[in-house]
C-alpha cells in the first residue's frame, strides 16, 4: 500500500528538516524516497504540519500496578466512557484508561510510539498481555531491576561481567527494553517497611547503596550495548530538598560516560527538582538542575509535569506512595513483589490554589524551558503521575506561549506564583523543538533507529496536525495550537491512515519491541540455578519466562553484548 | 518385539488448576496419553488431574429439542447459541473464573458485541472485597515477600488447611523464607505434644474410671506462650475451631456474625483508643490488647481473610475494616493483606475485565460502554430481578450455588453452557457445548491471588473434536458478527 | 404538565435519564415523545415504552411537573442531575431516583430502588414508601457522599443510608438496615423506628438520632452523656433523653451518636461510665 502526503510543512528534526514543505511518501509500512503519485492514496496537507509519530518514553499504560489503579478508581470512569463503535471497541477513560481507549486516545494525538516504564519481571505476562490488548501503538516496556537480589549481590560483590550476563537473561526473558530503576535499595528496604535517605545509605541486610546500584547498572548498560540508558526514578522522590539527591545520581555516572552519548535518564525530573526543607519552604530546583544538564552532556531527563486535575498516581516507588497517602488521606494501594520491586498507588488531585502543586506545576515547565538543549529533555506527564497523557496539547502550549503560562500563573496560588521562575523566562519553543521533544529527541534518546524521524526506511509512522506555521503565531494564538495537538488531523501508524480529526478509522494492533541481549556466555540453567530460583521466588523457573506466544506482534531486536 | 513399548513421559513445573494458590511445581506422568501420576500436589490436585478422563463426559454439542438434549454438530451448536445471543435485549454472560484469561478475553468481545452483562464468580466470593478496596484501598504483595519476611501470620475467617491446602507450607507460616524460618518443626513439636496430652488423658481416665472432670479452665487472661516465641507465629480467627486453628499458635473465637465490631475495636487499640465494653465479640478486651500489641510489634505481618469474614454479616464492611486495621497497621510496622481467592483464575478473570473495561466484575454493556455497579450490574442481582432474557455459563455451575430465585430464572430463559463437565447447570441447558478442561488439555494463563500470572499447560489431547473454551467463544463470536450483519442488512 | 404512563410491564432495565423536567423544559409532546431512551440494550424513543400526554394548568409552578403513573420499578435513573421542577410519581420506581439531582423536588407514592438520591447536592425528595440500599451514597469507590439537599422516607431504609454524607437531612420514620451514617463527615441522619445496627460506623462528624431500638453500639463509640432532646433541623427538635455517643475511634473523632434511652434499656450499663 502506498500513501502520499502532500504539500505539507514538515518538521523531522533528526534529518535537520524545519517545517519545509514537502511530500512524504509511504510504501508497506516504511517511508520511501517516492511512490506512484497516480497509484498511491494522496493526504492533501497543504496547511498543515507533519510531523514523526509521536513517541511517549515514560507513561504508565500497561500492567499490574496500572490495571490495579483501574481497580481501585471506578469512580474516576465512570463519567469518562468510550462507546463501542463498528470499528472500536468500548471502554472506560479519565486517569486510568482501559486498554483499547488507551491506544485510541493516543492515537488521536498523533502518538504511535509509546514506552510503559515500569514492569515487575515476575508479572511481566501481565503486562504483555496488556499491551496485546492495547492498540494503535508500537510498544515497549523496562523491567525494574534496580532492586532485584541478583542484581543487588552481585553489585555488592563487585561482579559487574557476571550481573550483566543476569541482566541480558531479564531482558530477553521478560521481553523489556530498557533497565529501570526506581529508587534504588529504598524498595528492597520498604520490603520490611523501610526507605533509604540518600544514594549512600545502606540497603538493609544485602551491603550496598544506591550509589552502587546506578554505577553498577550503568556500566551494565553500556557493556549490554542497551540502546537506551539507565531510566532512572531517584531516590527521595517527591520530598523536599530532593533536587540534591537528583543531583548525587546524575553526578554519579558523570565518569562513566564516553564521549558525547548520555548514560542516564532521570525520569518525571519534576518530581525530584523540589528545594526546601519542608513543604512549607518548598521552591523550584529547576535552576540547578539545569544548570547542571547544560553543562553536561551524559544525561537526560523527562519532565513529568504536573496538570491541575484529579489523576491516579502510580509507581514502583512503594514508600513514596505511602508517604503521599499518608499527606493525602486518599486511598492507598500497596503491591510488593518478592525479589524484584515494589509499588504503590494513591488517587490525588492536584490544585491550582494549592501552594505545593503550583510549585510543582511551575517546576515542570521551568526545567523544560531552562535546558537550554530540547534533545536532552521530553515532554511527559509521567502518565498519570502529573496528569492524564490527554493534556499533552495543553503543555505543548505552555511551551511554546509566554501569555498561555501567563493566564494559568494568573489562576494558581500567589505564594506560588511570586516565587515561581516562568515570568522571568521569555523562551517560547518553536514547533522544530516541539518536534524534538514530543518524538525526535525521545526516539533518539530510546535508540529507536526507525521511529521519531521521516527518513527513508523510517517506519511510516506520522501525523499531520490541521495548523499553519506560517499563518499562526503560537505564542499568542496558543488555543489552536492546543487544539491542533489534540486531534490530529490524521495519524498514520505503518503507513495505513488509523485516525482523521479525532477520528478513529482503524483498530491496528501495533507491536511490542524487545531486546534480545546477546552475550558470549550466557547464563546456565543449571540445577543449582533452579534451586535457587526456587528460594528466591515462589514460581518455579520453567514458568517465569515471558514466552513468545506472549508477544501478538513480536518485534525483537538482536544486541550484540560486550560482555 | 513382542510386546508394545509403553510411551512414558514426566512433565514438570505443571500449574495446578483448582485453587487460588496456583502451586506450580506439579509434576505429572503421562502414560498412552493419560495422566497416571500426581507429584507435589495436594490431594484436590490430585483427583483434578486424575478424574479428567475418567469421569463421565459429553463430548459431543447437545441441543434441547422437544424438551430433550440431543447430539448436534459443533456448528449447529454454535450457530444457536450465537442466535440466542444476538437475539436478547439483557443477555448474560457468567462464569470465566475456571477458565484461561485468554478465553475471559474473547468472552468480553462477546459480551460488548451482544450488549450484555458479563461477571464472573467473584459476584458469589470476594466481590464484596473488591467493593472495599475500591473505598480503602490495599496493602498487599506476593506470596514470595510473605515467605521471606512474614513474622506474624493471620488467617480470618479462612481455613487454608482445607480450602487451599498447600498455602502454609509454600507460602507462609512453614514455608523457609530469605530473612524468616519456617516454623513447621514447632508445629511438629507441637503435635507431639498434644498427641502425648492426650495419651495421658486418656491413661488417667482408665485410672480414675468415669470421674467427672474438674471445673473446666477458666479463661487465661494472657497468650499462650507460644506467642513470644521467637519468629514466625501463626493466629486464626474464625467463627469455629477449623483443622488450621488447631495447628496455629493462637487461636481466637469470634462470636458469628461479629467480625466487623472486632475488626473495628482492634483499629481503635491500634490507636491507643480506650474501649468502654469489656468484651467484644465474645473476646475478653484485655486478649484483644495483647494481640493488637503483637500486630503492632511484628516486623512484618500478614493478614489472609477468606470468604468466612466476607460473607457473614456486613459483608464488604467486614472487608472495609480488615482493610483499614491493615493500612493503619503500616503506621506503626509493615502488615499486609490478601483474600483467599477460591478459584484457579477469579483473580484472572478479575483482571481481564478490568483492563478491558476498567471494571473487575458485574459489567453491563447494554449501552454498549462498560457500566459498573455491583448490587445494580451484577449477575445474581439482574437474576433476582428476573431481568435476562438469556445467559452463556462458562466453567461454572450457577445452577448448583446461586440462590434458588436467580437459579430459576436462569433456567426460564435460554440458556448456554460451555464446560467440560456435565454440570446440574448444562443439565438444564438449551444448548451445550462441552470443551477441554484448561490447564489439563488446553493451555493459557491463570493469575495466582496474589496477581502472578503462571501458565496453564496442556499436557494431553482433550477427547477428538472437543475444543478450549478460548475456540468455542470465538466460533460463537463470529457466528454472532454474522447475524448482526444479516439483520443490519434486512433492517435496510 | 407531563403525565408518563407506562404501556406495559417492563421486563428490561429501562435507563430513562431523559424523564427529567430540565429536559422536559420547553419542549412540545412531540419532541418528548422522541427522546431517547434504553430498553435493555435496545434505544428506544420515550413514546414506545410510555405515553405521554399533556394537560394544561393554571399554576405556572406546575407548568414543568412530570406526573408518572404506573409501575415504573425497572426503570432507572428517573430525575438524575435535575436542577429544577418536579416530578411526582404514583408507583414503585427503580435504582437511582435523582441521583446527583441539585433542585427540585421528587415525591414517591410507592417504593424505590437503592442508590435513590445518589451524591444529591440540592433539592427534595419524599418518598411515601420503603427504599433501598445506599440511599444518598456515592458511587463505588467514590467518598463524595450527599452534599446538600433532603431526603424524607415514611417508610423503611436499607442498607447504609447516608453513607460518606457531607451535608444535608436524611429523615427516615421508619426503620433502617446496618450502617447507616457509614464514613459521615457532616449533615444529619434521623431514623424515627428501629436501626438494624452499626450505625454510624467510621463517622467523622455530623450526627445520628435512633429514635427506636438499636441493636449494639459499635465498641469503638464512647458514652458521652445523656441529652434531653435533639435537634434535626430548623424549628424540630425530637424530645429524649438521649444517649449521646461520640465516635468513630477508629478515625479519632467525634461524631455523634444519640440512641434513645427509652426503648434502648440495654445500653443502660453505659451508664455506670456517666
Amino acid at each position: 500500500m502506498e500513501l502520499l502526503i502532500k504539500n505539507g510543512f514538515v518538521y523531522d528534526p533528526i534529518n535537520g528538516v524545519n517545517g519545509e514543505k514537502m511530500d512524504i511518501a509511504t510504501r508497506d509500512g516504511k517511508i520511501v524516497e517516492n511512490v506512484n503519485e497516480s497509484k498511491a492514496l494522496k493526504i492533501d496537507a497543504s496547511g498543515m504540519m507533519v510531523m514523526p509519530g509521536g513517541v511517549d518514553i515514560h507513561c504508565h499504560i500497561a500492567g499490574s500496578e496500572v490495571n490495579t489503579g483501574r481497580l481501585l478508581r471506578p469512580e474516576d470512569h465512570f463519567r469518562d466512557f468510550e462507546r463501542k463503535t463498528p470499528k472500536t471497541r468500548s471502554g472506560v477513560g479519565y486517569s486510568v484508561p482501559s486498554t483499547f481507549t488507551t491506544g485510541y486516545r493516543y492515537a488521536r494525538m498523533g502518538y504511535t510510539t509509546i514506552m510503559n516504564p515500569s514492569m515487575p519481571p515476575l508479572e511481566a505476562k501481565h503486562t504483555h498481555e496488556e499491551l496485546n490488548d492495547t492498540p494503535m501503538l508500537d510498544k515497549a516496556t523496562y523491567p525494574l531491576l534496580g532492586d532485584w537480589w541478583f542484581v543487588l549481590e552481585y553489585l555488592k560483590d563487585g561482579k559487574i561481567e557476571e550481573c550483566a550476563r543476569y541482566v541480558a537473561w531479564m531482558m530477553t526473558t521478560t521481553k523489556g527494553y530498557a533497565i529501570k530503576i526506581v529508587n534504588p535499595g529504598g524498595l528492597e528496604a520498604w520490603g520490611s517497611g523501610r526507605n533509604v535517605s540518600s544514594i549512600d545509605d545502606q540497603v538493609p541486610y544485602f551491603g550496598t547503596t544506591s550509589r552502587e546500584i546506578i554505577r553498577g547498572l550503568c556500566k551494565v548498560n553500556k557493556l549490554l550495548n542497551l540502546p537506551h540508558t539507565i531510566h532512572v526514578h531517584t531516590n527521595n522522590l517527591g520530598k523536599p530538598g530532593n533536587y540534591l539527591t537528583a543531583l548525587d545520581t546524575m553526578k554519579c555516572v558523570e565518569d562513566l560516560a564516553s564521549g558525547d552519548k548520555p548514560a542516564i535518564h532521570i525520569t518525571h525530573c519534576q518530581f525530584c527538582a523540589f528545594k526546601g526543607s519542608d513543604w512549607r519552604t518548598i521552591k523550584s530546583g529547576a535552576e540547578e538542575i539545569a544548570k547542571y544538564v547544560n553543562n553536561h552532556s551524559h544525561v537526560t531527563l523527562d519532565t513529568g509535569q504536573v496538570i491541575f486535575t484529579d489523576t491516579t498516581t502510580m509507581t514502583a516507588d512503594g514508600p513514596f506512595q505511602y508517604g503521599l497517602h499518608e499527606l493525602s488521606g486518599n486511598k492507598w494501594v500497596n503491591h510488593d513483589v518478592e525479589t524484584e520491586t515494589s509499588s504503590g498507588i494513591v488517587p490525588f488531585r492536584y490544585r491550582r490554589k494549592s501552594y505545593v502543586h503550583a510549585i510543582q506545576w511551575s517546576t515542570g515547565l521551568e526545567l523544560a524551558l531552562l535546558v537550554r538543549d530540547p534533545w536532552k529533555i521530553f515532554m511527559t506527564t509521567d502518565h498519570p503521575n502529573g496528569g492524564p497523557f490527554i493534556y499533552y496539547p495543553r503543555i505543548i502550549a505552555w511551551f511554546m506561549s509566554r501569555k498561555a503560562r501567563e493566564t494559568t500563573l494568573k489562576k494558581i496560588n500567589p505564594r506560588a506564583e511570586s516565587r515561581s521562575l516562568l515570568p522571568s523566562t521569555d523562551r517560547e519553543l518553536s514547533f522544530y523543538e516541539i518536534a524534538i521533544m514530543t518524538r525526535a529527541g525521545q526516539a533518539n534518546a530510546l535508540g529507536l533507529k526507525d521511529k521519531g524521524h521521516l527518513g527513508t526506511g523510517a517506519d511510516a509512522d506520522i501525523a499531520v496536525y490541521n495548523i499553519n506555521p506560517e499563518t499562526t503565531d503560537p505564542s499568542k494564538k496558543y488555543r489552536t495550537v492546543r487544539r491542533a495537538f489534540e486531534n490530529a488531523a490524521y495519524t498514520i501508524k505503518g503507513g495505513k491512515i488509523v485516525a482523521k480529526n479525532g477520528e478513529i478509522l482503524r483498530h491496528v494492533k501495533g507491536a511490542t519491541m524487545w531486546l534480545d541481549v546477546q552475550v558470549s556466555e550466557p547464563i546456565k540453567i543449571t540445577e543449582e540455578m533452579k534451586r535457587r530460583f526456587r528460594e528466591y521466588w515462589t514460581v518455579e523457573y520453567e514458568n517465569y519466562p515471558v514466552t513468545e506466544n506472549y508477544l501478538e506482534v513480536s518485534h525483537p531486536t538482536t544486541i550484540k553484548a560486550d560482555v | 518385539m513382542g510386546y508394545v513399548k509403553r510411551k512414558m513421559t514426566i512433565v514438570k513445573a505443571v500449574t495446578c488448576p483448582v485453587c487460588g494458590s496456583l502451586c506450580d511445581d506439579i509434576e505429572l506422568t503421562i502414560e498412552n496419553g493419560r495422566i497416571v501420576k500426581v507429584k507435589n500436589g495436594c490431594a484436590m490436585c490430585e483427583s483434578k488431574f486424575l478424574s479428567h478422563n475418567s469421569e463421565h463426559r459429553v463430548l459431543k454439542p447437545l441441543i434441547r429439542k422437544n424438551g430433550k438434549l440431543v447430539e448436534v454438530s459443533l456448528e449447529e451448536a454454535v450457530k444457536r447459541a450465537a442466535e440466542i445471543l444476538a437475539e436478547a435485549n439483557y443477555p448474560i454472560l457468567y462464569g470465566w473464573s475456571s477458565t484461561s484469561c485468554e478465553a475471559t478475553r474473547v468472552g468480553l468481545e462477546l459480551a460488548e458485541e451482544v450488549g450484555g452483562v458479563i461477571d464472573n464468580t467473584a459476584v458469589v466470593c470476594h466481590g464484596p472485597s473488591i467493593l472495599s478496596i475500591q473505598d480503602i484501598g490495599i496493602s498487599s504483595c506476593t506470596l514470595g515477600q510473605i515467605r521471606h519476611r512474614a513474622d506474624l501470620v493471620v488467617y480470618w475467617g479462612s481455613n487454608p488447611w482445607s480450602a487451599h491446602p498447600r498455602h502454609i507450607e509454600r507460602y507462609t507460616a512453614f514455608s523457609e523464607g530469605r530473612f524468616q524460618r519456617s516454623a513447621w518443626k514447632g508445629y511438629l513439636t507441637k503435635i507431639k505434644a498434644s498427641i502425648a496430652k492426650k495419651k495421658i488423658e486418656s491413661a488417667l481416665r482408665r485410672v480414675f474410671f468415669r470421674r467427672k472432670p474438674s471445673v473446666p479452665p477458666q479463661p487465661r487472661m494472657e497468650l499462650p506462650p507460644a506467642m513470644f516465641k521467637e519468629g514466625r507465629k501463626l493466629i486464626v480467627i474464625d467463627v469455629r475451631k477449623t483443622k488450621s486453628a488447631e495447628i496455629a499458635d493462637y487461636f481466637m473465637q469470634v462470636e458469628p456474625n461479629k467480625d466487623y465490631e472486632l475488626l473495628q475495636a482492634f483499629r481503635a487499640l491500634i490507636r491507643d483508643q480506650e474501649i468502654d465494653v469489656d468484651e467484644v465479640a465474645g473476646v475478653p478486651v484485655g486478649y484483644l490488647e495483647e494481640v493488637a500489641d503483637l500486630m503492632i510489634r511484628c516486623g512484618f505481618g500478614i493478614l489472609f481473610f477468606g470468604v468466612g469474614l466476607t460473607m457473614s454479616k456486613g459483608k464488604l464492611r467486614n472487608i472495609d475494616a480488615a482493610l483499614s486495621l491493615v493500612r493503619d497497621l503500616n503506621m506503626r510496622t509493615k502488615f499486609v493483606i490478601m483474600p483467599m481467592r477460591g478459584h484457579f483464575n477469579v483473580a484472572g478473570a478479575n483482571t481481564v475485565f478490568t483492563w478491558q473495561t476498567g471494571y473487575p466484575y458485574a459489567v453491563d454493556f447494554s449501552l454498549g460502554y462498560p457500566r459498573y455497579n455491583p448490587g445494580e450490574t451484577s449477575v445474581t442481582d439482574v437474576l433476582l430481578r428476573g431481568e435476562s432474557e438469556a445467559s452463556l455459563i462458562v466453567a461454572s455451575d450457577p445452577v448448583a450455588n446461586f440462590p434458588r430465585k436467580a437459579a430459576e430464572h436462569l433456567v426460564k430463559n435460554p440458556l448456554i453452557v460451555i464446560d467440560p463437565h456435565m454440570s446440574v447447570t448444562a443439565q438444564m441447558a438449551d444448548v451445550v457445548i462441552p470443551s477441554a478442561f484448561v490447564g489439563i488439555e488446553a493451555s493459557g494463563t491463570a493469575y495466582r491471588m496474589d496477581h502472578v500470572p503462571l501458565p496453564l499447560k496442556k499436557v494431553v489431547d482433550p477427547p477428538k473434536g472437543v475444543l478450549p473454551d478460548e475456540e468455542i467463544l470465538r466460533r460463537i463470536l463470529s457466528e454472532v458478527r454474522k447475524l448482526k450483519r444479516k439483520m443490519l442488512v434486512e433492517a435496510a | 404538565m407531563i403525565n408518563l404512563y407506562p404501556l406495559k410491564e417492563f421486563e428490561f432495565p429501562i435507563i430513562a435519564e431523559c424523564i427529567n423536567p430540565d429536559i422536559f423544559q420547553d419542549k412540545t409532546r412531540e419532541d418528548i415523545e422522541k427522546l431517547k431512551i434504553w430498553e435493555g440494550n435496545r434505544q428506544r424513543k420515550l413514546e414506545e415504552l410510555f405515553k405521554v400526554k399533556a394537560t394544561k394548568t393554571e399554576d405556572q409552578a406546575e407548568e414543568t411537573t412530570i406526573t408518572i403513573r404506573g409501575d415504573v420499578s425497572k426503570v432507572r435513573k428517573i430525575g438524575a442531575k435535575m436542577t429544577n421542577g418536579e416530578i411526582v410519581i404514583h408507583g414503585d420506581v427503580g435504582m437511582h431516583l435523582g441521583e446527583e439531582m441539585e433542585g427540585g423536588t421528587i415525591t414517591v407514592h410507592g417504593n424505590v430502588g437503592g442508590w435513590a438520591g445518589s451524591m444529591m447536592k440540592g433539592g427534595t425528595i419524599e418518598i411515601h414508601g420503603n427504599v433501598g440500599d445506599y440511599l444518598g451514597a456515592p458511587y463505588r469507590g467514590s467518598s463524595r457522599g450527599m452534599r446538600g439537599g433532603k431526603i424524607i422516607v415514611y417508610g423503611n431504609a436499607g442498607n447504609e443510608a447516608g453513607a460518606y454524607m457531607r451535608k444535608g437531612v436524611i429523615k427516615i420514620y421508619g426503620n433502617t438496615g446496618q450502617f447507616a451514617g457509614l464514613r459521615m463527615h457532616n449533615g444529619t441522619i434521623y431514623v424515627q423506628e428501629d436501626c438494624e445496627g452499626r450505625a454510624g460506623a467510621c463517622m467523622t462528624g455530623g450526627k445520628i438520632v435512633v429514635g427506636g431500638f438499636l441493636e449494639s453500639v459499635l465498641p469503638t463509640f464512647t458514652i458521652e452523656s445523656v441529652k434531653k432532646n435533639v435537634k434535626i433541623e430548623e424549628n424540630e427538635r425530637v424530645e429524649g433523653p438521649f444517649y449521646l455517643f461520640l465516635g468513630d475511634l477508629t478515625e479519632n473523632s467525634k461524631g455523634k451518636l444519640y440512641v434513645l434511652k427509652e426503648k434502648n434499656p440495654h445500653l443502660s450499663h453505659y451508664e455506670r461510665l456517666l
